[in-house]
């Protein structure tokens, strides 16, 4: 793993515009493989950022690396897909043309693209509709549309921004699946996307975002501080539980206030501890109603960040932890 | 310059899907249709005229077959006009368009450069532009002399200035459509196209008068917008002795039609400037943000 090149690497990256600093000093690693998101408020710099990395803007400054090279190199967008936020195609074509066209100037041959392109549609959602102009579809087909252009010619890495804007629920499920699946086949996919539980959910690694610097990135643990949330319900404390939890993991929080139930939370350093907390319980005679590992609440983390970062601006006043929370 | 290919082979599906070339079709057979009627009609007229003289026939490149000889020259000027607006009108968005509705992004993501992507623009435009005054060109000559017979001197010759023009013309506005938005790329390029028309007036007045500042002047326009003078060029080669000299005569004050051939260095500057912009254009969009 080490070995392979990264997926991205940007080193004090600077973008301005008429004087005004829209990204500003950005380093960033996205590993190869790996679901990387790009959280931040509007105009925080996510667009723009990915537009350099495509090579669509060029920056006024600092080094950018993609999959190796340089993204201005057709060499390395031919390893590319991208799904842009505004999802405008050439609404006089079909999706299949719209597919076709893409192909092959991503260097498709015919018989590849012919097998190809019923299966990224079916993929996305449009199978059996590919006949159809795209001047006729719905905002969420055209979204689906792109998505099948942004993974048709099996890229190694792939930049979504916002890709579920346009899609009901449904279609958000089914955007993970397809993240997921390509996560499993080894692409990398960048996620600009500022609906933290779609982020949660499938992302490997995040990193926020300000006035185009990164504030903090890495894995969610990492960014958790390396602790593990865990919420345990059993029906009463006898003697000595406590103390044997205490002993695993930091004790938070203790609610006994329902007769019959009682509430624990603890914060574990490590995964492999739940196993011998449900042990304990057992052990000590009480009966185990639930026992949930919680990932780490990244609209928390978001929300505490995003605000505790004075900027020019000045947002001075902090919204209280409940309020946050809520 | 695959890529290229493939961008001009999509501007030219473009065209026929957008029905901008079915609506080019009906429009050019709407034009051709009434003028040639108008030719028939004129033709019907002298033919009697010239049997209520008693004569027995018309010499086609007489004094009394001028009628059929300014309809055609004139005939021709419309087709470069028409030529000249369907240049600017088809391409005005050609770049721009694309990055104005959001296209561009997508397109450019892919492994093609900015400049095979213009590129193949100017050529899937220029092959739609062109085939358009060829056709229009072949329609109006060739009816012409279905009906009456007359053949205006060299028509290869002035169809051929008459492309380079449409050539360079769609050449500016490709170019100008890397610079500017759509609209202000329409009316910028309109306004070079006045110049160069501004340049054939002042130059013919200049002569006339016999005022060597004028024709300077005019002569500055035509470097700077050659499709005039290429017309100019043109309508030389579609008049026979007979209307040369009454050109002459007048001392050359008709700003359509030119008494002399154009000047050799004139058509290779028409040509390296129609590349230059192009060069430029590929230039220019490589270096702009999207």
């Amino acid at each position: 793993m080490l070995s392979r090149v990264n997926a991205i690497e940007t080193q004090e990256l600077r973008k301005e515009y008429r004087g005004r600093a829209v990204v500003e000093s950005l380093t960033l690693t996205v590993p190869p493989g790996e679901v990387f998101g790009f959280l931040g408020p509007n105009g925080a710099g996510k667009s723009t950022t990915v537009k350099m990395l495509l090579g669509l803007v060029h920056p006024s400054a600092g080094r950018v690396q993609v999959l190796g090279g340089s993204p201005h190199d057709p060499a390395v967008r031919e390893r590319l897909g991208f799904l842009p936020e505004q999802f405008r195609f050439q609404t006089w074509m079909t999706a299949e043309e719209f597919l076709r066209f893409h192909g092959r100037l991503a260097g498709l041959k015919a018989a590849e693209l012919r097998a190809r392109i019923p299966q990224v549609l079916e993929t996305v959602g449009l199978g059996g509709r590919g006949g159809e102009n795209l001047g006729g579809y719905s905002k969420g087909m055209l979204q689906r549309a792109g998505l099948a252009g942004a993974i048709l010619a099996r890229p190694q890495l792939v930049f979504l921004d916002e890709p579920t804007s346009a899609l009901d629920p449904i279609g958000r499920v089914e955007v993970r699946e397809i993240i997921e699946r390509l996560r499993g086949e080894g692409t990398a996919v960048f996620l600009n996307s500022h609906l933290l539980s779609e982020v949660e959910q499938v992302c490997d690694r995040v990193a926020f975002v300000k006035q185009g610097r990164v504030l903090r990135q890495g894995s969610m643990r990492e960014l958790m501080g390396g602790v593990l949330p865990l919420d345990v319900r059993v029906d009463h404390l006898p003697p000595g539980l406590l103390d044997t939890l205490a002993g695993l993991g930091e004790l938070r929080h203790t609610d006994t206030n329902t007769p019959g139930r009682t509430d624990v939370e603890l914060w574990l350093d490590h995964e492999d501890t739940i196993p011998a907390v449900a042990s304990a319980i057992h052990a000590a005679g009480a009966r185990l109603y639930a026992l949930k590992a919680r990932r780490p609440d990244l609209e928390t983390m978001f929300l505490d960040l995003i605000e505790d970062t004075p900027d020019s601006s000045a947002r001075t006043a902090r919204l209280g932890q409940g309020a946050a929370r809520a | 310059m695959r890529n290229a290919l493939l961008i001009a082979e999509l501007s030219l599906r473009e065209a026929i899907r957008k029905r901008l070339v079915s609506v080019l079709l009906l429009l050019t057979a709407l034009f051709l249709g009434f003028y040639l009627y108008g030719i028939v009609r004129l033709e019907g007229t002298l033919d009697q005229r010239s049997l209520d003289a008693g004569l027995d026939g018309r010499s086609l490149n007489g004094a009394s077959n001028l009628p059929v000889i300014y309809s055609a020259m004139f005939g021709m000027y419309l087709v470069y006009f028409l030529g000249s607006l369907m240049a600017v009108l088809s391409t005005v968005g050609a770049v721009s368009g694309d990055i104005e509705n959001g296209v561009m992004q997508s397109v450019i993501a892919r492994p093609i450069s900015r400049a095979q992507l213009v590129l193949g623009r100017w050529l899937g435009f220029s092959a739609v532009n062109l085939g358009y005054v060829a056709l229009l060109s072949a329609g109006l000559l060739g009816g012409v002399y279905a009906i009456t017979g007359y053949l205006p001197p060299a028509p290869l010759a002035a169809t051929g200035l008459i492309l380079l023009s449409t050539l360079l013309l769609t050449a500016l506005t490709v170019l100008g459509s890397t610079l500017f938005t759509t609209l202000a790329n329409g009316i910028g390029v309109f306004v070079l196209y006045g110049v160069g028309f501004t340049g054939g007036i002042l130059g013919s007045i200049g002569a006339f008068a016999d005022t060597p500042t004028l024709t300077t002047l005019g002569r500055a326009a035509n470097a700077l917008m050659p499709t005039n003078a290429l017309w100019l060029g043109a309508s030389y080669h579609l008049q026979p002795a007979v209307a040369l000299q009454i050109s002459e005569a007048s001392r050359g004050a008709n700003p359509f039609f030119a008494n002399a051939p154009i000047a050799a260095g004139l058509v290779v500057w028409a040509a390296v400037l129609a590349v230059l912009a192009v060069l430029a254009a590929m230039y220019r969009f490589s270096r702009r943000d999207l």
